[in-house]
């Protein structure tokens, strides 16, 4: 018997199509209750649809809004049942997600059934002092990428005696190819905020901003939507204390992750980050004392409240307690969020959560664009902050990035050059004109004019750059380049001496040729051709070509490749 | 307040808590670099120029914030830490747009300081022109005369007027002409050490004065019964006369401290062992004076070029008609030899070369007044035999015909076999270049030439050389940097030092060709006047005599000629912090290098200039205006590599601005100046 | 329209700028020079550094753009699964290149750093409506119905 029917409609499922599939069961589903909740993490599998019965649940994947798939959902068929994997589900260790994707994530009434708010009831029986020493206790550290004790920075803000200090929640999740916290928020809105009015509690701030990135505008609606629902029923109000809540918009600015310069983004200020000390829990928002958490961070407090430090600490490392959520994206099958238990290996999250075909990966690029490649060599590596940072990657906030064999690393290294020279407040001057020389040096070499003095200069500056700027963007940009030359030197020394792109992917260094044995004449390439590059006797101008596959794509019997450029 | 101690390398300080490390330094006269830092505004941190090293951990940390502690443990001075701040001013110096110095100076082998003398002549400051010029160019009447002027083809004035540099070399005519004779400049007092210089031309000349001005007496040994060397019997006297010549000569005696002995030649009347012995250091200067080879059959039966010259020099310019003249060659000497013969009575004066008039290494000007004078050129021809028949001279030439370019990059000429012609003289010159006869005793490289150290003009034990005899025949102001550079490097040796040339940074817009009109900045309205022009004396008494053939600018025309110079140089380059930690910790502008963002300089403002291409992004001005003079006038505008300062909208800065100018003040660069260098100054 | 007009609940303490700033330019669509100097007067600023405030977030558009907002996903997974020949296909469509607005006014082209529909990649936005899994045919299809919205208008 069909409870109720549930439709993923987190932005992933909606950029798969899952808003039109709503709307179209909404319309024709007249029995049941056709509901929009958050994402389970299996983004592959989107549009995803829940079926939720008397005893257990039906999940469909890669729905489509047709009379055929709802006839199939109705029945539960067979039809495009999704299958969790045995693998995945062995590795897999949902607490922090636990909710995500299965409740309606703007339904106070759904999240306090599932035991929502109950941690923060606990926690407001409890002394301030020992909520503090209960987060110290569990090991948390910030799920942001430094890794500093989420404990002892809230111990700092409750010795404070101001009559306002800020808590701030960094919701800016800016590293390209991460979005747990979008998920987070999107899914779960108020898991995130009983942890920081636990925290508030704890600490006695009596402000909290969210600062959101302004592209998740799904996350600052249902934010938006959950604060509504706290005050209305005074859910900030602690032991007597209102606690005033706002999101805040972010502006698009990577560097404002910085917790400096997200201060003065909140201020209203450019978003530039300034030297420490004074640390924001002495000199924060306006001068008042401050604490900055990722969106992580402050969903892993009910859990630790809830379950207490002792239970929550028994998972993960020495060093690294609790699970943590990974984005899995690149070159892998099952591509989503995952949380898995500190500890567990990259491999582990590859091959066997992720799918990915052994000896297809040649990488993955961990902690963005701050962090760094680790190669397939290494994949036994636990993931946990310390044993990632001694291999030059970070932690970062989870973004994993699975790199194939068919990518090349000097590109990938530039790409995230790209991403952080754009970003750079522009103040120090390594930051400023130190990363864009890395850029303009890895230009040269994909384009194949490098030479080694521009590898020499990579290994000189990159460094220096690490030690010559004030915040986390400049001190971490030459991560992925230093890493990749760290463990990729050959696909520079091939760029640079033998002007070749092992992997075929830089434009410069590579040509299209068509097999004519194999070519049936079809002519798609021809008419395809956007530069009009081949000619109608099928030959490639390879200075018109501008490498943009679209005749490999249109091939129907792969006649067409690419194939390093010939010289004169 | 505690007393907190800490250690900078390794030696122990105590300080007081809070107090930052560059605080800590300054108090014990430690000195730390820094570009943002500045005492009026709040803290900034944003150069790393001033980055230090945290003994203990291994942190680089910018010693203008960071605190000490007790026990700390601070690198200022370490390799790492001189590496830091050079890589973080290469990176300053890879973004930066602008002139350092002007590219007039930087041509100039002297380095004289020409846009600052052309300001002074421009204003009728000829005295202080005078003492600029002197301070790199010892014979201003006579290179004022006969300087081949490279200023003036790097000068930017090009980009406005092609072909119409700044006439640069006329203003030290001007301010020599009218001066010289009431000029003297600050002397210090004689000390005992005493100098020989062997040659009397102008490397000598310059190496005496040069040593004179840092209180060296010397002693010139010349050959000659003159001194003045090529001055005086190379450059025949319708160029430079030779009572500017003699001037500049007993200008020596005005200062006393430098005894001339002439007629005394090296290895007959003096010996370089000797004076070696004698004096507490030698200058060889002896010049290159031996005639080249035309590598012709019976060439002997030809006269060598500058001896032929010396010989009429001599004789105070009274030869007699050397009738129907052949000179070979394409430089300055054959220019001047076949001028000379005109005026000597010659109706038939031919000039062969054996390239295309391209290619001649002359000065246009001279070729072309060598052609007003009568003279016919010959091209592509290479004499192959000089005979002589009945008293008659005959030369064989052959025609050439130019193939690939050679090391010099000009086409090499190749004989065209089976084209011999011959043609009659009265008189062969051949002015094919001369070569040094290198002192006994002296090193040579495989050229013949004496090789020094080209830091400091040393050669062996106390000897040291200059001018064409380490160079091979070159230009009157390459001798006399060389000179003054020797002079420079005994001054050093005398007191147990070896000299080196400081180590100089110039950032450059790029030579005139490669810019235009709207790559220049105006620092004041551009003039549209033309060069003004020489005068020259009537063609007729040209052919006829011997008499200087131009005139010296008026001070009108150098007053108009000064409104042209478009003043190059930064208006920051005495005081800019940029330039002067670079040269410290040996950045350069090439040493990084990438794109640059490019600004408009904004000059609308009457009084300031505001170049971004200059900034350096510390935001000082923005501090200054903000919390100094609690006005908001400039701020940020974008980030990352795109950041720049600007004004609201890009508006111009208010009048009221001029009265104020602290931002300027305190601007460690020459983004944001005076556009009135003495007032930048 | 004077901006005080959209600014009625904002405070006039300057630490909501941005703020201000995104409201304007929801209902503007950009914020101009004009609006800009009524910015500062509202929240007595320096109109200098307003610009400078402006200036330094990639949010912020100077210049009107066109009906519809094409934002082109850079981020990590839509870089490596291609979002260069997702720009290209764009250009194809659009002619008009990150950064510019066409000449009709419908389009504007934006890269943007990650939309966090990594699992999607390639994708893009169209005014804030993520598209996934993007080919050539996609991105002409898609693009081709706003074009028709845009002239149904």
């Amino acid at each position: 018997m069909i409870k109720r029917i549930k439709v993923g409609t987190a932005s992933c499922g909606i950029a798969a199509g899952a808003d039109e599939v709503y709307d179209y069961l909404s319309k024709n589903v007249t029995d049941h209750d056709v509901v929009e909740v958050g994402c389970i993490g299996h983004c592959y599998a989107e549009p995803l649809v829940e079926v939720e019965t008397e005893d257990r649940s039906y999940f469909f994947e890669n729905v489509e809004p047709t009379e055929e798939d709802l006839k199939n959902i109705l029945d539960v068929g067979e039809e495009k049942r999704l299958t969790f994997r045995k693998e995945r589900k062995d590795k897999e260790l949902l607490k922090v997600s636990r909710l995500a994707g299965r409740i309606v994530p703007t339904s106070l009434q759904e999240y306090k059934e599932n035991g929502g708010y109950q941690a923060l009831e606990k926690a407001l029986e409890m002394d301030p002092d020992n909520v503090v020493e209960e987060v110290k206790n569990s090991g948390l550290r910030g799920r942001g990428g430094g890794g500093f004790p989420t404990g002892i920075k809230w111990g700092l803000l409750a010795a404070k005696e101001d009559e306002t200090k800020i808590l701030i929640c960094n919701a800016d999740e800016g590293d390209p190819g991460a979005f747990m916290d979008k998920s987070l928020m999107e899914c779960v809105p108020h898991q995130v905020m009983e942890g920081m009015l636990i925290a508030a509690h704890a600490t006695g701030a009596s402000e909290v901003f969210i600062y959101v990135r302004a592209e998740y505008p799904r996350a600052i609606e249902h934010l938006t939507t959950a604060i509504d629902q706290i005050i209305e029923n005074k859910i900030n109000v602690l032991n007597g204390k209102e606690i005033g809540i706002q999101v805040k918009e972010g502006a698009g600015a990577f560097v404002c992750g910085e917790e400096t310069a997200m201060i003065h983004s909140l201020e209203g200020k450019r978003g530039m980050p300034r030297f420490r000390p004074p640390y924001p829990t002495d000199d924060g928002y306006k001068g008042h004392p401050t604490v900055i958490n990722n969106v992580e961070s402050y969903a892993n407090v009910p859990v630790i409240i809830s379950e207490g430090a002792d239970e929550y600490s028994k998972v993960g490392t020495e060093g690294s307690k609790g699970t943590k959520l990974f984005a899995l994206a690149g070159d892998l099958e099952y591509t989503g969020i995952v949380e898995v238990p500190m500890g567990i290996t990259i491999g582990e999250i590859v091959y066997d959560i992720g799918g990915a075909e052994k000896g297809s990966v040649k990488a993955v690029q961990i902690g963005g664009p701050s962090g760094g490649c680790i190669p397939a060599k290494h994949f036994d590596t636990p993931v946990d902050y310390d044993s990632l940072n001694s291999l030059g990657a970070i932690m970062g906030s989870g973004g994993l990035i699975v790199i194939g064999n068919n990518r090349c690393m000097v590109e990938t290294a530039r790409y995230f050059l790209d991403f952080t020279a754009r970003e750079s407040c522009g103040k120090c001057t390594f930051c400023r004109v130190g990363n864009m020389r890395l850029l303009e040096t890895l230009e040269r070499i994909t384009k194949g004019n490098g030479t080694q003095a521009d590898i020499d200069l990579l290994e000189d500056l990159g460094p220096k750059i690490v030690d010559g700027s004030l915040c986390g963007l400049g001190q971490t940009a030459p991560n992925p380049v230093l890493s990749t030359l760290r463990f990729f030197k050959d696909e520079y020394k091939a760029h640079v001496e033998d002007k070749v792109c092992p992997a075929l992917v830089c434009n410069d260094l590579v040509e299209i040729e068509i097999d004519h044995d194999t070519c049936i004449e079809c002519m798609a390439c021809v008419k395809t051709c956007p530069v009009d590059a081949i000619s109608d006797d099928i030959e490639v101008d390879v200075d018109t070509c501008t490498r943009c596959n679209s005749c490999i794509e249109v091939c129907p019997v792969d006649a067409i490749s690419r194939i390093p450029l010939r010289g004169e | 307040m505690s007393n907190i101690k800490l250690k900078i390398d390794e030696q122990e300080y105590s300080a007081e808590q809070g107090q930052t490390i560059l605080e800590v330094a300054e108090d014990n006269g430690i000195e730390i670099p820094t570009m943002c830092h500045n005492g009026r505004i709040s803290q900034t941190t944003s150069c790393f120029v001033c980055v230090v090293k945290n003994k203990e951990t291994g942190q680089f940390m910018p010693s203008c914030s960071t605190r000490v502690d007790d026990g700390m443990e601070i690198e200022v001075e370490s390799d790492d830490v001189f590496e830091m701040r050079q890589s973080a001013l290469n990176l300053l110096l890879s973004e930066h747009i602008g002139d350092c110095e002007a590219p007039c100076t930087i041509a100039c082998p002297a380095h004289a300081q020409v846009e600052e003398y052309i300001r002074e002549g421009k204003n009728g400051n000829f005295t202080k022109a005078l003492e600029i010029i002197k301070r790199k160019i010892p014979l201003p009447m006579s290179i004022g005369r006969v300087c081949p002027r490279f200023c003036e083809q790097d000068c930017r004035r090009n980009v406005v007027d092609e072909g119409q540099p700044v006439a640069i070399n006329d203003f030290k005519r001007l301010a020599a002409d009218k001066e010289f004779d009431n000029y003297l400049e600050d002397l210090p007092e004689l000390q005992d050490s005493k100098v020989a210089v062997v040659g009397g031309g102008p490397a000598g000349i310059s190496a005496a004065y040069y040593l004179r001005r840092e209180g060296i007496r010397s002693d010139i040994y010349e050959k000659m019964p003159k001194a003045g060397g090529m001055l005086q019997y190379g450059i025949p006297k319708f160029r430079l006369p030779k009572h500017f010549v003699d001037k500049e000569i007993q200008h020596f005696d005005k200062m006393g401290g430098v005894d001339i002995f002439t007629n005394q030649e090296l290895g007959k009347d003096i010996q370089l062992e000797q004076l070696k012995k004698d004096y507490d250091a030698v200058v060889l200067a002896v010049g290159s004076w031996k005639p080249g080879s035309m590598y012709a059959e019976g060439e002997e039966l030809a006269d060598g070029g500058i001896k032929w010259l010396e010989n009429v020099a001599r004789n105070d310019f009274s030869a007699e008609n050397p009738g129907k003249t052949i000179v070979v060659g394409g430089g300055n000497t054959a220019m001047d030899c076949v001028r000379t013969a005109v005026r000597l009575g010659s109706d038939e004066v031919y000039c062969y070369y054996r390239r295309t008039e391209k290619q001649m290494p002359a000065e246009q000007i001279e070729i072309d007044e060598a052609k007003e004078e009568g003279v016919q050129f010959k091209f592509l021809s290479q004499p192959t035999k000089v005979r002589k028949e009945n008293g008659q001279l005959i030369v064989t030439f052959k025609k050439m015909e130019l193939g690939e370019k050679d090391a010099s990059g000009r086409r090499r000429p190749i004989p065209i076999e089976g084209s011999e012609y011959d043609v009659k003289a009265d008189t062969v010159i051949a002015a094919i270049g001369q070569k040094t006869i290198a002192p006994e005793g002296s090193k040579t490289n495989k050229w013949g030439d004496i090789e020094i150290n080209e830091e400091n003009g040393y050669m062996a034990d106390n000897v040291f050389a200059a001018g064409d005899c380490v160079t091979g025949p070159a230009t009157v102001v390459e001798a006399v940097a060389a000179g003054r550079n020797a002079a420079l490097g005994i001054e050093a040796f005398l007191r147990g030092e070896e000299y080196e040339k400081p180590y100089e940074i110039n950032v450059s817009r790029g030579h005139w060709q490669s810019l235009s009109k709207d790559d220049l900045v105006y620092l004041k309205e551009l003039t549209d006047r033309k060069r003004e022009k020489l005068e020259y004396i009537p063609l007729e008494k040209r052919k006829n005599s011997f008499e200087e053939i131009t005139h010296t600018f008026t001070e009108e025309a150098i007053a108009r000629e000064g409104e042209r110079c478009l003043e190059c140089s930064c208006t920051d380059k005495h005081d800019c912090k940029l330039k002067d930690y670079s040269e410290q910790y040996l950045a350069g502008p090439e040493a990084i290098t990438g794109e640059k963002r490019v600004y408009e300089a904004d000059t609308r403002h009457p009084d300031i200039i505001i170049d971004r291409n200059k900034c350096i992004k510390c935001g000082t001005c923005v501090k200054v205006c903000k919390e100094v003079v609690n006005e908001s006038l400039l701020d940020f505008r974008e980030r990352g590599f795109d950041t720049n300062i600007t004004t609201a909208f890009g508006e111009q800065l208010p009048l009221s601005c001029a009265d104020c100018g602290e931002c300027i003040k305190e601007c460690p660069v020459g983004a944001l100046d005076w556009r009135n260098k003495e007032r930048a100054r | 329209m004077p901006v005080a007009t959209y600014l009625k609940e904002i405070d006039k303490d300057s630490s909501n700028l941005i703020k201000a700033l995104q409201t304007v330019q929801k209902h503007e669509g950009f914020i101009s020079d004009e609006n800009l100097k009524e910015l500062a007067e509202y929240f007595s600023m320096p109109p200098v550094e307003v610009e400078g405030v402006v200036s330094f977030y990639a949010q912020f558009k100077r210049s009107k753009p066109g009906q519809f907002i094409i934002s082109v996903c850079d981020g990590t997974a839509c870089h490596i699964k291609g979002s260069d020949l997702v720009k290209n296909w764009i250009t194809e469509e659009t002619g008009i290149e990150s950064g510019e607005t066409d000449d009709e006014g419908v389009f504007s082209v934006e890269t943007v750093a990650c939309l966090g529909c990594c699992s999607l990649a390639p994708v893009m936005a169209v005014n804030g409506k993520v598209h996934g899994n993007l080919s050539r045919k996609k991105v002409q299809k898609t693009l081709r119905q706003y074009r028709e919205e845009a002239h149904n208008d």
